[in-house]
């Protein structure tokens, strides 16, 4: 009978660089910056790294494949190391991994690093790549906000909500990140924005506007686990452990048998509950400090905190409206701005999350600093609402 | 006089007809407003039938050719623009209407009577013809060609019983030079339309048809529907007193209300005019290029796709964008920025094991019932717990309802927005798929539509494109108002 994770791990060292434009860093630097940065918060050295996980997602931008670029760009000599890659969940994967190599005994020290180098492209937004491969005989080649907008449609269409009103919670989502980031210095997008200026910005997908969409930024995040002992013996008396990592994958249902009826995401469901289970979370509005959920876009934050369980089914924009999810509200969402302000680079979006659940944890979180946080969610969603992965994990202290 | 003296024939029959114009009707009068200062362009009236950037010769050609069912034993597509100048269309009409693959087929083009010849050819021998035509013929801004032209398709089937029995034709070769494209030279090249007009008239149309009547032992009085596919538009008149029939000719009007449709013309002018004739009545089809050939049927019952046809014409989108125009019809190439260099390269191996699932719109049955698509070895089927026999469903004639929809301002398309969603099909398949023809209104949640066969991909660098379908509104516009 598997026994789940909760407590096994222990994060005892992260790093997160600024996420941006680094016109002049490459994958190389940002993998060194975020590494140096955990190595220290550990107080380890780089030859106790036993096994590593390297997350990029698009690979052809400037990283390269397999995890050689990590190996190398870190020097981690004769050590095992894997790339990992689930679209945007690939963060959390490589987190997943060296999470289980360390509850599995198998090594000591494991590091998980994200990365991403998207501002290579020389344009804004995702790379539209096609392989020749089947699905690309049939599939629409729609763009990533293309791909979550539909889910505003679905949404008002099954709770009876007009579209200027979901819009309008939609834009309080952005504008609420926006404030939050303000104060994060390593945001990528630290400038507040009105509502007004929301709700008429350029149309990228219906009705996602460009304010719905998050940044599309470089960067790169890291965690160093090992086992609650091995942390205390580092001397952190009560460390940050994971409490859940679980992961939910399409199998083809939503977009190939008639029941989803497209204003939700099955998957955050299904990784929830599981989540919620393996960390014996029976109230996750009572027992949850703060979320970092994929706000991809506006309307997945919405629809994700209905998933989530933190909003009642047709109510997430109500709450949103009534400042639930903001700040200073009863279940604080994006403290760190989030995909929307902090920056998306693909990769590491889900260490990224973690790093601020971390900080808020062991209270160095600055300006932003919560009072009371004792548990922190991360979501971490890859792909698209018809076809997904996605990732919810729980962290907190041991004791 | 040509054809005369042609031979007797058994009775065949034309069963069934097919008409196909796309959505967009751009306005001549705006085009003449555009080039007003150059003063080029031609004839600034009536409407021009416009391809989507996703409809080519053979998408309009299958459009047509889903009207005229049947299980045809030969397969020709006919065409003076066939995308491909290696690759055989009638083949992919066959996959594309999911006809068995023993069905012969074979693609003629040359001129723009190949159609009508094929017609004739079919009419003359033995078996079931479907004959299926598009044009999207390409032309430079500010020829007049380029605004007399339109896009579209037109299909028949012939078979040794049906609805517009053939009592006579006649044939004549005549290499009369009035339009030519080369490889040189890809846009259609005109001479003078004066010389056109009386040669093709006096030398060329009216003797054919003279013969066909001669050849059906009938007055030209008895012809009361025309679709004869004039050399220049506006020689109908002309054509009329040569040959002395008093009937309309339909595809004068097609001219006005379409634009020429090259190969595609008198075959569409032909399935409209079957829509109006009566049993008994007597229709002459006629098509001009490189000679002529002239085809008299009489009518002896309900023309299956006659109706649909005509309907084609009354439905659209009135357009007075010239610069959308210039940029669908090829005349105008846009800098669409970096996202449009994203590589669409297919692959062959990939297209055999696929292909013919993806332009025939194969999805399958699995043993529990459920219709799914594309197939897989397991099925999605919840309870399904390992690979399951399939049965083959097409979709591409099943209605759908939108689930979810989006209209995408960020990914390249050549005409934007592009729009995709999740189609729930009426039969439970459901398919993420793209959407095409929207109109002012757009697409919602809810919505019924239909599929339309339509360019999936093009890959520009090494000039290839597939094919698959896309969701449709279930109903077109009205140009009537």
């Amino acid at each position: 009978m598997a026994s789940g994770i909760k407590d096994k791990v222990a994060i005892v060292g992260m790093g997160c660089t600024p996420f941006g434009e680094h016109w002049d860093k490459g994958p190389d630097d940002l993998m060194v910056d975020a590494f140096e940065e955990a190595l220290a918060d550990a107080k380890i050295s780089r030859k106790q790294i036993q096994a590593a996980w390297m997350g990029n997602a698009l690979d052809d931008i400037n990283v390269g494949n397999s995890a050689l670029p990590l190996a190398h760009a870190l020097r981690l000599k004769g050590v095992p190391v894997s790339r990992v890659e689930n679209m945007c969940a690939t963060g959390s994967e490589a987190l997943r991994a060296a999470v289980y190599a360390v509850a599995a005994g198998a090594v000591d020290f494991a590091l998980a690093l994200g990365v991403e180098k998207l501002k290579d492209t020389g344009y804004g937004g995702l790379p539209l790549r096609t392989k020749g491969l089947a699905n690309d005989l049939w599939l629409p080649y729609g763009s990533a906000p293309g791909s979550f907008a539909q889910l505003a449609g679905a949404y008002g269409a099954r709770h009876g909500i007009a579209q200027a009103d979901l819009k309008r919670a939609m834009a309080h989502v952005s504008w609420k990140s926006h404030q939050n980031a303000v104060t994060n210095p390593r945001a990528h997008l630290r400038k507040a924005v009105d509502v007004e200026t929301i709700l008429k910005a350029p149309m990228i997908a219906d009705p996602l506007g460009l304010f719905d969409c998050c940044g599309v930024s470089d960067g790169a995040a890291c965690a160093i686990v090992t086992t609650p002992d091995i942390a205390r013996g580092l001397g952190v008396a009560n460390p940050v452990t994971v409490k859940a990592v679980q992961l939910s994958a399409s199998h083809g249902w939503e977009m190939q048998y008639g029941a989803w009826d497209g204003s939700y995401v099955p998957n955050t469901r299904a990784a929830a509950k599981r989540a919620y289970e393996e960390a014996g979370v029976k109230d996750p509005r009572a027992d949850i400090s703060l979320t970092e959920v994929h706000d991809c876009f506006s309307i997945t934050e919405l629809v994700t905190m209905e998933d989530l369980g933190l909003a009642d089914e047709g109510r997430a924009p109500f709450d949103i409206l009534d400042r639930c999810f903001d700040r200073d509200g009863a279940q604080p969402c994006q403290i760190d701005g989030g995909l929307k302000c902090f920056g998306h680079p693909v990769g590491a979006s889900g260490l990224r999350m973690a790093f601020e659940v971390y900080s808020q944890l062991l209270g160095r979180a600055g300006a932003r600093q919560l009072k009371q946080v004792d548990l922190g969610l991360t979501h971490n969603l890859g792909g698209a609402p018809f076809n997904s992965v996605a990732a919810v994990s729980l962290f907190g202290r041991l004791n | 006089m040509p054809g005369s003296d042609a031979p007797p024939f058994r009775d065949r029959f034309i069963a069934g007809v097919g008409a196909y114009a796309p959505l967009l009707r751009l306005n001549r009068t705006a085009a003449a407003k555009a080039l007003k200062f150059s003063g080029l362009g031609g004839r600034a009236t009536g409407f021009r039938a416009l391809a989507g950037w996703d409809e080519d010769a053979l998408t309009q050609a299958v459009e047509a050719a889903r009207l005229a069912p049947g299980r045809p034993d030969n397969v020709v597509f006919a065409s003076t623009s066939a995308p491909f100048l290696e690759r055989s269309h009638a083949t992919l009409v066959v996959d594309a209407l999911a006809l068995a693959p023993h069905t012969r087929t074979n693609d003629v083009a040359g001129s723009r009577r190949c159609a009508v010849s094929a017609v004739l050819d079919a009419l003359l021998g033995r078996g079931e013809t479907l004959v299926a035509a598009g044009e999207k013929r390409p032309g430079r801004a500010g020829g007049a060609l380029h605004l007399a032209y339109g896009d579209g398709g037109a299909a028949a089937r012939v078979s040794d019983r049906g609805a517009a029995r053939l009592v006579g034709y006649a044939s004549l070769s005549h290499d009369l030079v009035d339009v030519y494209a080369s490889r040189e030279h890809p846009d259609p090249y005109a001479y003078e339309e004066r010389f056109v007009r009386e040669t093709g008239v006096a030398r060329v149309v009216a003797p054919t048809i003279k013969s066909a009547l001669a050849n059906a032992g009938l007055e030209p009085s008895a012809i009361r529907h025309a679709a004869v596919h004039e050399p220049i538009a506006g020689s109908w008149r002309d054509i009329a007193r040569a040959t002395g029939i008093e009937a309309p000719n339909l595809a004068s009007d097609l001219t006005q209300s379409l634009g020429d449709l090259g190969a595609a013309h008198a075959l569409f002018a032909f399935a409209a005019c079957c829509a109006r004739a009566k049993p008994g009545e007597h229709v002459l089809l006629a098509s001009f290029g490189s000679g002529c050939d002239a085809l008299v049927f009489e009518i002896t019952g309900p023309m299956p796709g006659a109706d649909q046809a005509a309907a084609a014409l009354r439905t659209g989108l009135a357009s007075d964008d010239y610069i959308r125009f210039l940029s669908l019809s090829g005349a105008l190439e846009l800098d669409w920025g970096v996202r449009s260099e994203f590589e669409q390269k297919a692959q062959a191996t990939v297209l055999e094991r696929y292909g013919r699932d993806m332009i025939g719109f194969i999805g399958g049955r699995d043993a529990g019932g459920n219709v799914q698509f594309p197939k897989s070895r397991i099925p999605v089927r919840p309870d399904a717990d390992g690979p399951e026999p399939w049965q083959d469903v097409r979709l591409a004639d099943e209605l759908a309802t939108i689930v979810s929809i989006t209209a995408d301002r960020l990914n390249y398309t050549p005409d934007p927005p592009f729009w995709f969603g999740l189609a729930q099909f009426d039969n439970g398949a459901r398919v993420m798929m793209e959407f095409t023809d929207a109109d002012a209104r757009g697409f919602s949640v809810g919505d019924r539509v239909r599929m339309r066969l339509r360019v999936k991909s093009r890959d520009t660098r090494r000039g290839f494109r597939t094919y698959f379908w896309k969701a449709a509104p279930e109903q077109r516009p009205s140009l009537e108002g």
